[in-house]
């Protein structure tokens, strides 16, 4: 880790990449182009400031020794929200560029972790199918009544080859016509009835 | 629809769309102005739910679903007002002076309903006039409340089915003599096959009874007789069918060909938004498969359903009245049959369809590794594809063996079934014949009968799969015809066939998708003849700038005006036919060069399309191809470098002679020694000519006359060249980058010819 540690001069500048280090020392790309490295991702802090809108702090090496910088306004990401959720978490300032990237969500602090859940649980409004009570196919299109992670909800598809995604064998993302989301984690966990319904559209 | 119009509307539809704006309002209130409801609660962990967000002309306040208020904001403290995308849905957010509030979550239902709200609270706290769209779209069914499938479309479920039957049926209307035709030969020929089951019958029973010896001399004429109806019959049947089949080919051929003709004459007109949503590979399919099995069904399917359901009532008449008891015994499996058909027929169907989408991945999969084949090879990926490949391959061979193995047992069973007939008609018939109440030429007519009625049986199970695609083919191709085309045929709309070419864009408000605008407020004043260049990020707007002057799209808001004229109320043939388009891919149709510079003016002399390809700077290459003028460009000009496209494509532009000019990145994909060509031909076209250029080259721009910068929709600068690098801002930053990174790319560039000579030597 000597290389990384050496970033902290201003002069070496290193693109942002991922630290195989636990401690994922991170380069920050600061307003004057420069990248420092944030320490600790333990360091980076989440938190709601207003209500509803995600803050975001965190410790960088600045001229005058360890300095706390505040972002009033930061999104989280997924880089691979199908294939890897949960993974590679990814922070960005009100401009869009990176403040840090995380490499699972338990790398953040303690306090951290639950703000980011439920940002993440906010932005990805895709909804978890739980049981299918009622599917029916008729002239080519899906007719869908089901129970998700976040209530009731029916819903209409197109075109299933067109609309459903299959993430593995058994994970299936399936993308209504006006562009909302739900998902099937794995068919083979639901319910009969459900798995049923699901056999005659599939 | 202004908002006071859509409030009134508002009481009608159900609640979940819309609530009654004035009936929940307590006296002494204020009107509401606008009010949505948003589905998604975001303190119940972002679930499901109802809050109702209502605007009035003095604050925002947000109800829960049972009308109690959780959350109002004066207008005097809002600063602006947003929608935040997220991933399947949004959330209204308000700037205020205390900081960012959010309001409400949304699914992306109604995404693009919040964002018109948005747009109106950022109005109404400018202290604007409310000037937003929301017009109520249907998103179920009045009928039978199912989720529509496309917003204000049809409900395909209440489709009037027999209204769509109709419809198709429509298409034999200018056929009728061979539809007629047609319905009486297949008449014909069933009342032939009836006879098969009678003669046969006459035969054994009075020439060839055992009981009743008949001598050679009595009974060979009886026998000729009988023989000679047989082969009357047969003459007949085959006549007819022959008949039939010179008629139906007729049919078909032409029924298709009308069907396909209405299809694309209708996909030629309809708005460019519609091909945005859709894959080519589908609309394509709507021309060639729907239209197949529209027409299939109308000239296969319905004279079979005709003739098949009258083999079945004729012979069952026949049979009940000649050998009533016998007949009812052969019957009892029928029911039998026709259920498991019906009931064994769905998953096999199903089966098949599987079968038939293996093997369209199967294809795309082929298709993309022949397509790429210089990737697949560059990157040294040949096993990675001969895996996936493997992987298609197998899997289609799989769902091959399992639907064929299926279908033999469900064949197996239903010969079976089918076998139980001719049984009973041996074991029962021949008990019957034996006993006497039956002759044995009676038994043999059963047996003939009973394969005329099995027969159709077995396939009848299908006719329903049949008529269900027909249909639903029918609605995708019906759809296609009756969707709202471009405004061609506006009786009231501006003739223009002179053009100055003056244009106007005054507070253009434009987004592709309605909850995420791409040109926020254009204002600018061009003058005939001058040349604009249009500069900005990708993604500012500039394409879709030029897109809306074309009218391929309509602002959402604001005016486009042409020599004073809103383009919206100009003859859309005539604004087209003053406007030049030369684009960064030049699209080439197969034909010769001469056809292609021709292709906006069909009628022009050789003389006047060598003259646009010298100003166009492509006539002496075009002579120097051995087939000059006469080469075949190939399928999207495949044959012609990139470079010689682009030319081709500006004397065609030439040629069109538009008023006003249109140059969408036409010198970004090639080369700087031919760049300076098309410059020379750029600048030969544009002469006199309103132009709007778009160049992601900066120092292609230098000869405009205005630059216009663009970022984020809107106009960040205006000027000449010399002026904005004097002013420092945007464009000064934008060509400093440019500078620094073709400096980059020029030593990289010669570090590489540099090696490439070492390694030479």
């Amino acid at each position: 880790m000597i290389e990384t540690m050496a970033a902290a001069d201003a002069s070496a500048v290193k693109p942002p990449t991922i630290s195989a280090d636990a401690s994922g020392t991170e380069p920050l790309q600061t307003q004057d182009g420069k990248r420092e490295p944030i320490l600790d991702l333990k360091s980076v802090r989440l938190f709601h400031d207003p209500p509803g809108t995600l803050r975001v702090t965190v410790d960088r090496n600045g001229r005058d020794g360890w300095e706390s910088y505040s972002y009033p306004v930061a999104r989280i990401y997924q880089a691979a929200p199908l294939s890897m959720p949960g993974r590679f978490i990814v922070l960005q300032d009100g401009k869009g560029e990176e403040i840090v990237m995380a490499d699972r969500l338990g790398d953040l602090s303690e306090e951290s972790v639950p703000v980011a859940e439920e940002e993440l649980r906010r932005r990805y409004l895709t909804a978890r199918i739980t049981a299918i009570p009622h599917i029916k196919q008729e002239f080519g299109v899906t007719y869908w009544d089901v129970l998700t992670d976040r209530g009731k909800r029916d819903f209409v598809v197109q075109s299933m080859s067109e609309s459903c995604m299959w993430l593995s064998d058994n994970h299936i993302l399936i993308t209504d016509v006006d562009g909302n989301r739900f998902e099937i984690v794995d068919r083979e966990a639901l319910d009969p009835h459900s798995q049923e319904q699901l056999v005659q559209v599939m | 629809m202004t908002v006071q119009d859509r409030t009134q509307e508002s009481q009608e539809p159900s609640l979940s769309e819309a609530p009654p704006a004035d009936a929940s309002l307590p006296s002494g209130e204020e009107k509401i102005l606008i009010s949505e409801v948003a589905d998604l609660v975001a303190e119940e962990g972002h679930a499901f739910g109802k809050r109702e967000v209502r605007v009035t002309g003095s604050r925002v306040s947000v109800y829960d679903e049972a009308g109690a208020l959780l959350l109002t904001v004066p207008m005097s403290d809002i600063k602006t007002a947003r929608t935040e995308s997220l991933v399947g849905g949004a959330r209204l957010e308000l700037t205020t002076t205390a900081g960012i509030l959010p309001i409400a979550e949304f699914t992306a239902s109604i995404a693009p309903r919040f964002s018109e709200m948005a747009r109106g609270i950022e109005q109404l706290a400018k202290g604007e006039e409310l000037a937003i769209k929301l017009t109520y779209e249907k998103t179920r069914c009045e009928k039978c409340h199912r989720l529509l499938p496309e917003k204000d479309g049809r409900c395909p479920a209440c489709v009037k089915r027999m209204a769509v039957l109709g419809r198709i049926l429509s298409y034999m209307a200018p056929y009728k003599t061979r539809v007629l035709v047609v319905a009486s030969m297949s008449l014909l020929s069933t009342a032939t096959t009836l006879l098969n089951p009678h003669l046969p019958r006459e035969i054994t029973d009075h020439v060839l009874n055992s009981k009743t010896p008949q001598t050679l001399e009595v009974g060979l004429p009886k026998l000729l007789l009988y023989v000679g109806m047989m082969l009357v019959a047969l003459a007949l049947g085959a006549l007819c069918e022959a008949i039939r089949g010179w008629n139906v080919a007729f049919l078909s051929g032409n029924i298709a060909k009308d069907l396909r003709a209405d299809v694309y004459r209708a996909l030629e007109h309809l708005q460019l938004s519609f091909y945005d949503k859709r894959q080519t590979g589908a609309i394509i399919s709507r021309v060639s498969q729907d239209t197949d099995r529209v027409w299939g069904f109308l000239v296969e399917g319905v004279p079979y359903l005709l003739t098949a359901s009258l083999t079945l009532v004729g012979t069952g008449i026949y049979g009940i009245v000649s050998f009533p008891k016998l007949s009812l015994a052969i019957l009892v499996p029928v029911p039998i049959v026709a259920v498991c058909g019906l009931l064994m027929w769905k998953p096999m169907s199903t089966l098949f369809h599987k079968v038939g989408q293996q093997w369209g991945r199967f294809h795309t999969q082929l298709n993309e590794s022949i397509n790429g084949i210089r990737v697949v090879e560059a990157f040294v990926q040949e096993s990675g594809e001969w895996a996936k490949f493997d992987k298609r391959n197998r899997s289609l061979a799989q769902a091959g063996i399992f639907v064929d193995r299926r279908w033999y047992i469900f064949n197996g069973a239903m010969l079976f079934l089918t076998g139980l007939g001719a049984l009973i008609n041996w074991g029962y018939g021949g008990y019957l014949v034996l006993k006497g109440e039956m002759t044995f030429g009676t038994l043999l007519a059963a047996q003939q009968l009973l394969w005329q009625v099995y027969g159709p049986l077995q396939w009848f199970s299908q006719v329903n799969q049949w008529f269900s695609r027909a249909m639903a083919g029918a609605e995708r191709v019906f759809e296609v015809i009756d969707s709202k085309p471009e405004a061609y045929e506006n009786p009231d709309a501006v003739k223009m066939p002179n053009m100055r070419g003056d244009v106007t864009f005054d507070n253009v408000r434009f987004g592709y998708d309605k909850s995420n605008p791409v040109l926020k407020g254009i204002n600018l004043d061009v003058k005939a003849g001058e040349m604009i260049g249009l500069v900005g990020r990708s993604g500012a707007g500039k394409s879709t700038t030029v897109n809306l002057l074309c009218r391929f799209y309509e602002a959402d808001a604001g005016s486009l005006k042409v020599d004073g004229v809103d383009v919206k109320d100009i003859d859309l043939q005539d604004l087209r036919r003053h406007i030049g388009i030369v684009l960064q891919e030049p699209f080439l149709f197969n034909g010769t060069v001469a056809d292609n510079i021709r292709y906006g003016k069909p009628d022009a002399t050789m003389e006047e399309v060598i003259s646009a390809a010298r100003s166009a700077c492509a006539h002496d290459f075009i002579v120097q191809k051995p087939d000059g003028y006469d080469t075949q460009v190939g399928e999207k000009g495949g044959k012609l470098s990139g470079g010689e496209k682009q030319r081709v494509s500006i004397a065609r532009a030439i040629l069109h002679n538009p008023r006003i000019l249109i140059m969408d990145e036409a010198t970004s994909s090639v080369d700087v020694e031919t760049e300076k060509k098309i410059q020379q031909a750029i600048g030969n076209l544009t002469a006199g000519r309103t132009t709007f250029a778009i160049a992601h080259r900066l120092s292609t721009l230098r000869t405009a006359d205005r630059l216009v910068v663009l970022e984020k929709g809107k106009i960040a600068e205006v000027g000449t060249h010399a002026e904005l690098m004097e002013k420092k801002g945007i464009f000064y930053s934008l060509v400093e980058t440019q500078k620094q990174t073709s400096k980059a790319v020029a030593e990289a560039a010669s570090d590489i010819a540099y090696t490439e000579e070492e390694q030479g030597e």
